[in-house]
C-alpha cells in the first residue's frame, strides 16, 4: 500500500537491476520485450499471475519514462487507469504516487463519464514503477537491445502456424528462451524521428535506435502485415522564462481523488499540489506554421496522424482562422521546465521557438528540449486474437503502440491483459478474454482485433456502449473478482478488499431498500425535501436516493442506527441508486451480447470453401479477420445479419464452437499451478 | 372502366381492429430482447411473395389454427386434409366457404415438419392486388388469425430449433428485428418522401448525438463551443415535436391493415341504407320509405379497388321520442366521431334551387352531422346527393353543375341509389379518398412493415424524453437517451456505428488533445 510501501532510493535501485542483469537465466515463462507503461504493465501482471518472467528493455533507467505529456488519466482514459488499477496493475497507484495535480473531470456531466486526472511528477512515477517492478517476485529485469525473435514449428495440437521460442539479444551470443513474449516495443519499430528537414532512426530523443531485426522478423517471418503511424511531442519550455501572469490559472481540485481503489490518499497533500495555466494561440502562429511549412517534412508525408492529438501544425491547417488551446503543464514537483500541451510540432528548433513567442504568455520563452516528430512500424490488430496473441504464431503477444494506439492508459491497459495471457500460455492456462460488456479494456481490446486501425487509437467514452454500466466508481466490482477468480492476477489483499466493498454495498442497498416511509414523514424529518408523490404513498430510501437533491448522508441522519455504517460508501451508493434504472435497461442488450461472444468461432476455418450461402466479398472480409467469436464477426463492417445467420447454423451444425481450449479443465491446473508457484518461489535467488 | 372491386367480406375487418390496438404493445416488448411475447398460439398469416401486381402470389400461414383456416378456406370437410406436403387445386372462398376468391394450389404442412416447425398452410393464388387482399381479409377472419409481423416467421423458426440456433434466441438484431434485407427492403418500400424523413431525422439525431459527446469527451480540454449543447436542446425539440406530429396524423399503413372507417350518415330517409346496399350490392339493410328505418349501427366490409374499407350504415340523425332510436342516434353520433371518411347523404330534392341557398345549407347540414368530430374535418368527408332521379334532368344538370363551380365544401357527388345513375362517379371519388387515406396504393402491403415503424419511432420519441430529462442533471444519462432513440430509428433506416459519430466529431470540432 501506498503509505507503507516506499520506492527504493535510485542508488539501490540501479545496484539491484545490475545484480539482477547477472542473474539472468537462459529459461523464462515470459519474455517483456519493452520497458514503457504496457512492458512494465505485461512483466508485472505475468509474474503475478505465476510466470517466471524476464523484462527486457535497452535502458533500465528509462523504465516507467513518460515520453510525453506528463500526465495521467482523463475522459475515458481514467476509466482505463482503475480498470488496470481493479486488475492489481500498476499505473493508478504509480498515478496517486506522483501525482501533483488531481482533477476530476467531467464533474458536472454525471458520474458514468467522470475522468480523473492528474498531471505527474516524471521523477516519482519513474521512481515508483521501477522500484515496484523490481521488487517484484518472479520479476527480473535485464538490460538489452532485442537482436532477434527465435521462431520455430508450431505445436500441431494448437492454431497457428509458427511458435516462439524465445529471444536472441544483441551482446549475447546464448538465447534466452520461454514459452511466451510479449512484444511492446512503442514507436521504436523502425521508428524514425523527424524535425524539421533531418530525419534520424530512432523511437525516442536521446535514446539508441531499435534493431532492424526485429521488424524483419514480424514481417518476413512471421509474415504480418504492418502499417506506419505517425505522432509528435511539443518542446519543453524553461518555467522561469514563462510570464504565467499572461495564462489563466486552473486549479487542481481541493481534495485530490486517488486512481488507485487500495489508497485513500494521494501521496501529494492538498496544499502540495501545483496549479496548471491555460493560454491560446494567436494568429502569429498559424502565420509561422505556413511559413515554416516547406522546413517540416513531418507534417508533409501522407502517414496517418491521429485526429485528436494533431501536431498545432495540422490544427491550424486544418481549422485555419481560430484560437487554440495550449495548456502549460508543471512537469514536476522540482522541475524547471513547462510543458504545452497542444503544441507539439516538428518544425525547425528556430522557427519552434519564433512560433512559440507568437503566444503572449511565452513572449520570452526559451525552449529546453525542441519537440519532434515520430513515425513508426505498427502490427495491423486484427491479426491478433482477443488474448492480445498474434493468430498465426504461438506463444508471441503485442501490446501498446505496436497495436497502432495511442496513449500511456491504453498501452498499460493492454500491457497488462497481453502479460496476462502470456503467462496463461506459458503455464498451459486457458487464455482469458474480457468483453466489451464488462470493461473498457475489452472495449479497446475488440476495437483493435475485429476493426483495426487507420489512425492512432485512442479511448473515448463514446467508443463504449454500455458507458452507464462501465463507469469508473464501480471497475473493482466488474473486474477485480473475475481478476482473482478467473484470471489470478489480484493480489490476496486487493481481492479480499474488493469482496468487503461488494459486501458492503450489497448491504447497503439491501438496508435502503428496507426502509420505508410516507412521503409526508419523509417531508418531516427532512425539510426542503421536493417531492412530486402523493402525501401518502411509501417511498423507501433506496427511491429516495435517486432524486437530484438526496444525499446518503442525508438520509443517514434520519436513520443513523442501520445506514451510518455505510457512510464511506456514500458517494458510490448515490450513484448505485440513480444509474441502477439504466443499468437494468442495458442489462438483456449485454446478456445478448455476451452470449455471442460465447460462440467461437475456429481460428483455422477455411472461408472460402465453407458450405455456407455467403457471399465472395463477406468470404474474404471473414477470411482477413477472421473473428474469433460470432459477436466480433456481427460488428464487422460488410458483414450483413443474414451472412451472420448462415455462419451460426454452419458452426452450430458441426458443433465446432466447442472446440478449442475450454475453462472446463481449470481447477485441476489451479492447484498444479500454485504448486509450481511454490516451487518456483523457493527456487528464487534470495 | 374503372377498376374496382366491390365485394362484401362479412365483418373480416372487425376482427384485425381489434389487433390494431394492441400491436405497438406487442412490439415494444420483443424490441427489448425479450423473445417476442406473442404467444405461440396465435397463428400468423403473410402474403410471402413479393408485392405488387405478379403471377403468381403465396400466401403462408403458420400456427395451430392453420388446419382450421385451410378446411374453411379450400372446402374441405374435418377428415380429409389434404396428404401432407401434396399440391392441391382447389376453390379457394372466403372463411364461411360461401364465396369463391380464387382458385389456387393449397399446400398443408403438419408440425414438425414445415419451415416453422408448426402447422402450416400455403395458398398459392393469382398475384392481382385484390385477390390477394381478399385472401388476406378471409385470413384474418378465421379466429386466432392474425397479420404476421415482418419476420416473424423466420422468428417461429429460430424459435422452434428448425435452423439449429435455438440457443441464439438472442441474436436480437437477427431475430428480433429485420435482417439487412427486410430493412432495405421496407425502406424501399416506404414512399420515396418517407424514406428521406426518416433518413433526415437519423442524419439530424447523429449530429446531436455527436455534439453531446463531443462535449463529453472533450469540452474540458478544448474548445467547444458554448452554445453546442443550447443546439442539441433545439434540434431534439424539433426532432421530437416533428415526429409526435407525424405520428398522429400518419395512420396510413395501419387504416390499410384494419380497414378505412367509413361512416354513412345523414337526416332521416336520405338513403343512407340504399347507399350501403348499392355500395355492398346485396340488402345487407333494410330500405322503407319510412323515416327511423335504420337504428343500429349495419356494416358491412368493402373493398374498394383494393383498399379495404368498413361501412357503417347508421341511423338517421333527428330527435326522436323513442328510446331506441335516441340510442341509435347516439351511436351513429360516436360512429361519426371515429370516422375516417364520413359520407354524408342528403337528399337533394332538399335543396333549393339558388346555388348560394343549397351552399349554405349544406355547410349548415354538414355541422351539424359533423358536431360529434372534435374539429369537425371537412376533407375527411365526402357530400352524397342522394334521389337525384326525383328532380328534372333540367333542375339536376343546373344543381351538378352548381356544386361542380361552389368552393368551401367537400367533394359533392350527385347520385341516385335507385338508377345507379351517377354511381361510377361517385365510386371514383370515394376511391381516391380512400387511397388517400392509404397512401400509395402501389406500395402494396408493407403496411405491418409501417406498423413496426411505428412503434420504433415512438420508441425514438420516449428516448428524446430522456435527454431533456437529464440534460442539466446527468449528461451521460441524456447522451444515453439520444442513443436510445438513434438505436431506434436505427431499426428502420440502419445500424449507426459509433464509428460514426466520432467522424462527425472530428469534422465538426478541432479536438487537440
Amino acid at each position: 500500500m501506498l503509505t507503507k510501501k516506499r520506492p527504493l532510493p535510485w542508488s539501490v535501485l540501479s545496484l539491484l537491476s545490475r545484480r539482477a542483469a547477472h542473474l539472468a537465466r537462459q529459461q523464462y515463462d515470459v519474455i517483456v520485450v519493452g520497458g514503457g507503461h504496457a512492458g512494465t504493465e505485461a512483466a508485472a501482471a505475468a509474474a503475478r499471475v505465476g510466470a517466471e518472467t524476464l523484462l527486457v528493455t535497452q535502458k533500465i533507467q528509462t523504465i516507467g519514462a513518460l515520453s510525453c505529456n506528463p500526465s495521467l488519466g482523463g475522459v475515458g482514459k481514467g476509466q482505463l487507469v482503475k480498470e488496470v488499477d481493479a486488475l492489481d496493475g500498476l499505473c493508478g497507484r504509480a498515478g496517486d504516487w506522483a501525482g501533483i495535480h488531481f482533477t476530476i473531470l467531467n464533474r458536472k456531466k454525471g458520474p458514468a463519464v467522470w475522468g480523473p486526472r492528474a498531471q505527474l511528477d516524471r521523477q516519482r512515477y519513474r521512481e515508483f514503477i521501477q522500484s515496484e517492478l523490481l521488487s517484484t517476485p518472479r520479476l527480473t529485469v535485464l538490460e538489452g537491445s532485442v537482436e532477434e525473435l527465435l521462431v520455430t514449428e508450431p505445436n500441431p495440437e494448437e492454431p497457428g502456424h509458427h511458435r516462439v521460442t524465445g529471444i536472441r539479444l544483441a551482446n549475447r551470443s546464448q538465447p534466452i528462451t520461454a514459452s511466451s513474449v510479449v512484444l511492446t516495443t512503442g514507436t521504436f519499430l523502425s521508428g524514425a524521428l523527424f524535425m524539421g528537414q533531418t530525419m534520424s532512426p530512432g523511437g525516442r530523443f536521446g535514446d539508441a535506435p531499435s534493431s532492424a531485426g526485429l521488424s524483419h522478423t514480424l514481417r518476413e517471418r512471421l509474415g504480418l502485415r504492418t502499417g506506419r503511424l505517425r505522432t509528435g511531442t511539443p518542446p519543453r519550455i524553461v518555467k522561469d522564462s514563462v510570464d504565467l501572469c499572461q495564462a489563466e490559472l486552473h486549479l487542481p481540485d481541493t481534495h485530490p481523488t486517488p486512481f488507485s481503489f487500495l489508497n485513500k490518499h494521494t501521496r501529494c497533500k492538498p496544499e502540495e499540489q501545483l496549479p496548471c495555466h491555460l493560454t491560446t494561440t494567436t494568429p502569429g502562429v498559424e502565420r509561422v506554421v505556413k511559413e515554416s511549412l516547406h522546413l517540416n517534412c513531418h507534417i508533409q508525408q501522407d502517414t496517418k496522424g491521429p485526429r485528436y492529438c494533431p501536431s498545432i501544425e495540422s490544427r491550424v491547417l486544418r481549422f485555419p482562422g481560430r484560437s487554440h488551446q495550449v495548456w502549460l503543464e508543471p512537469e514536476g514537483l522540482t522541475s524547471d521546465l513547462l510543458y504545452p500541451q497542444g503544441l507539439s510540432m516538428t518544425m525547425p528548433p528556430d522557427m519552434q521557438l519564433r512560433l512559440i513567442r507568437e503566444i503572449p504568455a511565452l513572449r520570452r520563452a526559451e525552449i529546453h528540449t525542441p519537440g519532434y516528430g515520430v513515425q513508426y512500424d505498427f502490427v495491423c490488430p486484427t491479426q491478433l486474437s482477443p488474448a492480445l496473441q498474434v493468430k498465426n504464431t504461438q506463444g508471441l503477444f503485442l501490446a501498446g503502440q505496436i497495436n497502432g494506439t495511442t496513449g500511456y492508459e491504453e498501452a498499460a491497459a493492454q500491457g497488462l491483459w497481453a502479460g496476462v495471457n502470456a503467462a496463461h500460455w506459458a503455464l498451459s492456462l486457458p487464455p482469458v478474454a474480457l468483453s466489451r460488456t464488462e470493461s473498457y479494456i475489452g472495449v479497446l481490446i475488440d476495437d483493435l482485433v475485429c476493426r483495426g486501425v487507420t489512425e492512432p487509437y485512442r479511448m473515448f467514452t463514446s467508443r463504449a456502449e454500455f458507458r452507464t454500466s462501465l463507469r469508473p466508481d464501480n471497475a473493482d466490482l466488474r473486474l477485480t473478482l473475475k481478476g482473482s477468480e478467473e484470471v489470478g492476477c489480484v493480489s490476496s489483499l486487493r481481492y479480499r478488499e474488493a469482496v468487503r466493498v461488494r459486501d458492503s454495498l450489497q448491504d447497503a442497498l439491501a438496508a435502503l431498500h428496507a426502509l420505508t416511509l410516507s412521503t409526508n414523514k419523509w417531508r418531516n424529518k427532512l425539510p426542503g425535501l421536493q417531492m412530486s408523490e402523493n402525501k401518502n404513498t411509501l417511498v423507501t430510501a433506496g427511491e429516495l436516493l435517486q432524486y437530484n437533491h438526496v444525499s446518503f448522508e442525508m438520509l443517514a441522519s434520519v436513520f443513523p442506527e442501520s445506514l451510518s455504517p455505510y457512510a464511506e460508501f456514500s458517494q458510490r451508493l448515490k450513484i448505485e441508486a440513480v444509474y441502477k434504472p439504466y443499468c437494468d435497461m442495458q442489462k438483456k442488450e449485454i446478456e445478448r451480447i455476451q452470449r455471442e461472444e460465447n460462440m467461437s468461432l475456429p481460428q483455422d476455418l477455411d472461408y472460402f470453401s465453407l458450405p455456407v450461402s455467403l457471399s465472395q466479398e463477406v468470404r474474404e472480409i471473414l477470411d482477413r479477420v477472421r473473428p474469433s467469436t460470432l459477436g466480433s464477426a456481427t460488428r464487422l463492417q460488410g458483414i450483413t445479419p443474414a451472412a451472420v445467420v448462415n455462419l451460426l447454423r454452419y458452426v452450430h451444425a458441426t458443433n465446432a464452437g466447442l472446440k478449442g481450449r475450454t475453462h472446463t479443465n481449470q481447477p485441476e491446473r489451479k492447484e498444479e499451478r500454485d504448486e509450481e508457484r511454490c516451487a518456483r518461489n523457493a527456487s528464487l535467488p534470495q | 372502366m374503372f377498376p374496382f372491386v366491390c365485394r362484401g367480406i362479412m365483418r373480416a375487418a372487425i376482427h384485425t381492429r381489434r389487433i390494431r390496438g394492441t400491436l405497438p404493445g406487442r412490439l415494444l416488448s420483443s424490441c427489448d430482447g425479450v423473445p417476442a411475447g406473442l404467444a405461440d398460439a396465435d397463428t400468423i398469416f403473410a402474403l410471402s411473395s413479393g408485392h405488387g401486381r405478379c403471377g403468381v402470389a403465396v400466401v403462408r400461414v403458420s400456427g395451430p389454427a392453420s388446419a382450421t383456416a385451410l378446411r374453411c378456406m379450400a372446402g374441405l370437410t374435418r377428415s380429409s386434409l389434404p396428404p401432407p406436403r401434396k399440391a392441391l387445386l382447389r376453390c379457394i372462398t372466403d372463411a364461411k366457404g360461401k364465396e369463391v376468391l380464387d382458385r389456387g394450389l393449397v399446400l398443408w404442412f403438419p408440425a414438425p415438419h414445415s419451415f416453422t416447425g408448426e402447422d402450416s398452410v400455403e395458398f398459392h393464388i393469382h398475384g392481382g392486388t385484390a385477390v390477394i387482399t381478399a385472401v388476406l381479409q378471409a385470413l384474418g377472419s378465421v379466429p386466432g388469425m392474425r397479420p404476421a409481423e415482418a419476420g416473424e416467421f423466420t422468428r417461429r423458426a429460430f424459435q422452434a430449433g428448425k435452423l439449429g440456433l435455438t440457443e441464439v434466441e438472442g441474436l436480437g438484431d437477427l431475430i428480433h428485428a429485420e435482417t439487412e434485407a427486410q430493412r432495405r427492403q421496407a425502406l424501399r418500400q416506404m414512399s420515396g418522401d418517407l424514406g428521406r424523413l426518416y433518413q433526415n431525422w437519423s442524419h439530424k439525431l447523429k449530429r446531436c448525438l455527436a455534439h453531446v459527446e463531443a462535449f463529453i469527451d472533450f469540452s474540458e480540454d478544448e474548445l467547444i463551443e458554448d452554445g453546442v449543447l443550447n443546439q442539441v436542446d433545439t434540434s431534439v425539440c424539433h426532432l421530437q415535436a416533428e415526429m409526435e406530429r407525424h405520428l398522429k396524423d400518419e395512420r396510413k399503413g395501419e387504416r390499410l391493415r384494419s380497414g378505412v372507417q367509413v361512416v354513412i350518415a345523414g337526416a332521416t330517409n336520405a338513403g343512407k341504407s340504399s347507399l350501403l346496399n348499392t355500395l355492398c350490392q346485396r340488402p345487407a339493410a333494410i330500405v322503407s320509405p319510412m323515416a327511423g328505418t335504420t337504428r343500429d349501427i349495419v356494416e358491412t366490409a368493402l373493398d374498394i379497388g383494393g383498399f379495404p374499407v368498413l361501412l357503417s350504415d347508421t341511423a338517421g340523425l333527428r330527435d326522436s321520442p323513442d328510446v331506441v332510436e335516441r340510442e341509435g342516434v347516439r351511436r351513429a353520433r360516436e360512429r361519426v366521431e371515429q370516422a375516417d371518411l364520413t359520407l354524408v347523404v342528403v337528399d337533394c330534392a332538399h335543396l333549393l334551387t339558388d346555388a348560394q341557398q343549397a351552399v349554405d345549407v349544406l355547410q349548415t347540414h354538414l355541422m351539424c352531422v359533423l358536431s360529434s368530430q372534435e374539429q369537425p374535418e371537412t376533407d375527411r368527408c365526402l357530400l352524397v346527393l342522394n334521389k337525384s332521379d326525383l328532380l328534372p334532368e333540367c333542375e339536376r344538370q343546373k344543381l351538378d353543375r352548381e356544386m361542380r363551380r361552389v368552393s368551401g365544401l367537400p367533394p359533392v357527388c350527385l347520385i341516385s341509389c335507385h338508377t345507379n345513375d351517377g354511381l361510377q362517379d361517385f365510386l371514383t371519388v370515394l376511391h381516391s379518398s380512400v387511397k388517400t387515406l392509404c397512401g400509395d396504393p402501389l406500395s402494396g402491403a408493407p403496411t405491418l412493415t409501417q406498423a413496426r415503424h411505428r412503434a420504433h419511432l415512438q420508441q425514438c420519441v420516449a428516448a428524446l424524453a430522456q435527454y431533456k430529462r437529464h440534460r442539466d442533471t446527468d449528461l451521460a444519462l441524456a447522451a444515453e437517451g439520444v442513443r436510445l432513440a438513434l438505436t431506434s430509428l436505427g431499426r428502420i433506416t440502419g445500424r449507426v456505428a459509433a464509428e460514426e459519430i466520432l467522424d462527425i466529431i472530428f469534422k465538426d470540432f478541432c479536438i487537440g488533445k
